[in-house]
């Protein structure tokens, strides 16, 4: 190989290893900073006129748009805890389900398959076969699609916790409104380990959401 | 659950192993072949909103051929890749919605651009030259939201003036180290961008193929 060859390709191997490549986002990400969290409200919704709530008993597992069964596992009884904590530390008072809550919360783990894309639309169209009415005491009605349904597409599992309006679903047309929604996505999303800092993320960047 | 995107530096790598293949097959009479290390940094608010340090992965590379015996035309493409990674905060994402995210920024450039290199000296140890280039950048825009991104593809106009010098590795040699700077202006109109302008410093190798 002549001196001059040796120069080209010892040159182009320096800048190719230096000058070449992507830096991964990905590569630089904590499952911690993976995560986003994502709260929509009913901007005509007066937070501080309702009185009550109540969490339900246990979690929606969906899959693919599928109700899959509920559960109560560790995670869930922890969000369940942590939602709890949470409306009572911003004045609510929690009652039981049969006791009218202004206020009912469901809590849903949404799962898709690898090849699917789930769309937050989609989870709200099939609403009434996760959540029936029925469960709060009101039989027969409707869910609104709560505010700003649609912006996002989810392409992975993600927590779901829906605040809906107890108090005004006959004014509102025998239809119950999500008036506030909340969602974690990413990495390690249903870990124990990370179910009480999720809860404690969406309501902390929902300061309005108190009595 | 981490996704994998295609690696957005194959496109330049690939036009470079044409350019080689395409030099070497041709051989040219005072055909000249030009390689560099790229530092780029970004200019500008709109820009450096988005990324406001140094990149340090970057390249040009390209062909130049003598239509005088101080000017020369080529041909060259460059890359650029861009990284920043913001703490983690809420932005508001419209009336009503918001979102908490770390946000990372990843921005590639890849300029394919016809040249003009003027060269001051045709001998001596110290030659300084000055070039200028306009073509085609390829532009890839992924900013994540987390681990969740949306890569955007685009192609816009780019220009480039730079100066330098040239250092032959001996009075007889028409190897040299190429040394300088560049200014890079790269129009891009998306996402209340204005623009992803940089300048850089370069230093790489010139090579002639007799």
């Amino acid at each position: 190989m002549c001196k001059k060859n040796v120069w080209l390709w010892g040159a182009l191997l320096i800048i190719t290893f230096l000058g070449s490549c992507r830096k991964d986002p990905l590569n630089h990400l904590t499952n911690d900073e993976s995560r986003i969290y994502v709260t929509n409200f009913d901007t005509t919704a007066n937070f501080s006129s309702y009185s009550t709530f109540s969490v339900a008993d246990s979690v929606a597992v969906v899959q693919d748009n599928q109700f899959a069964g509920r559960s109560l596992n560790a995670f869930d009884s922890q969000v369940i805890l942590a939602i709890t904590q949470q409306l009572l530390q911003r004045g609510y008072q929690q009652v039981n389900s049969k006791s009218n809550p202004d206020l009912a919360i469901n809590i849903s783990r949404v799962y898709t398959s690898s090849t699917v894309l789930f769309s937050y639309g989609d989870y709200w169209d099939y609403y009434d076969q996760y959540w029936d009415p029925y469960y709060w005491g009101y039989p027969g009605y409707d869910f609104y699609d709560p505010y700003a349904v649609g912006s996002y597409t989810l392409n992975s599992g993600g927590l779901e916790i829906d605040l809906l309006d107890l108090k005004n679903a006959a004014a509102n047309g025998n239809k119950i409104k999500g008036i506030w929604t909340g969602m974690a996505q990413g990495e390690q999303v249903f870990s124990t380990t990370n179910g009480m800092n999720e809860v404690a993320a969406l309501f902390s960047q929902s300061a309005y959401l108190k009595k | 659950m981490k996704r994998r995107i295609q690696l957005s530096f194959a496109r330049p790598m690939i036009a470079l192993a044409l350019l080689l293949v395409t030099g070497t097959a041709l051989k040219a009479q005072g055909l000249q072949f030009n390689a560099a290390y790229n530092i780029n940094f970004p200019t500008g608010p709109s820009f450096r909103n988005l990324v406001d340090h140094a990149a340090f992965k970057g390249f040009t590379a390209g062909f130049a051929y003598p239509v005088m015996s101080r000017l020369r035309v080529g041909l060259s493409i460059g890359y650029n890749d861009y990284y920043q990674k913001y703490a983690r905060q809420v932005y508001s994402n419209g009336p009503g919605s918001d979102i908490s995210a770390v946000v990372s920024n990843s921005i590639q450039q890849a300029p394919l651009l016809v040249t003009v290199d003027y060269t001051f000296l045709k001998k001596g140890l110290l030659r300084p030259y000055i070039g200028a280039g306009a073509g085609i950048n390829f532009i890839t825009f992924d900013q994540y939201l987390g681990e969740f991104d949306n890569p955007v593809n685009s192609t816009y106009f780019a220009a480039r003036g730079e100066a330098g010098l040239l250092l032959p590795l001996s009075k007889t040699s028409g190897t040299a180290v190429r040394i300088g700077g560049s200014f890079n202006y790269a129009p891009y109109k998306k996402y209340g961008i204005d623009d992803l302008n940089n300048w850089g410093v370069h230093a790489g190798i010139s090579v002639p193929f007799h």
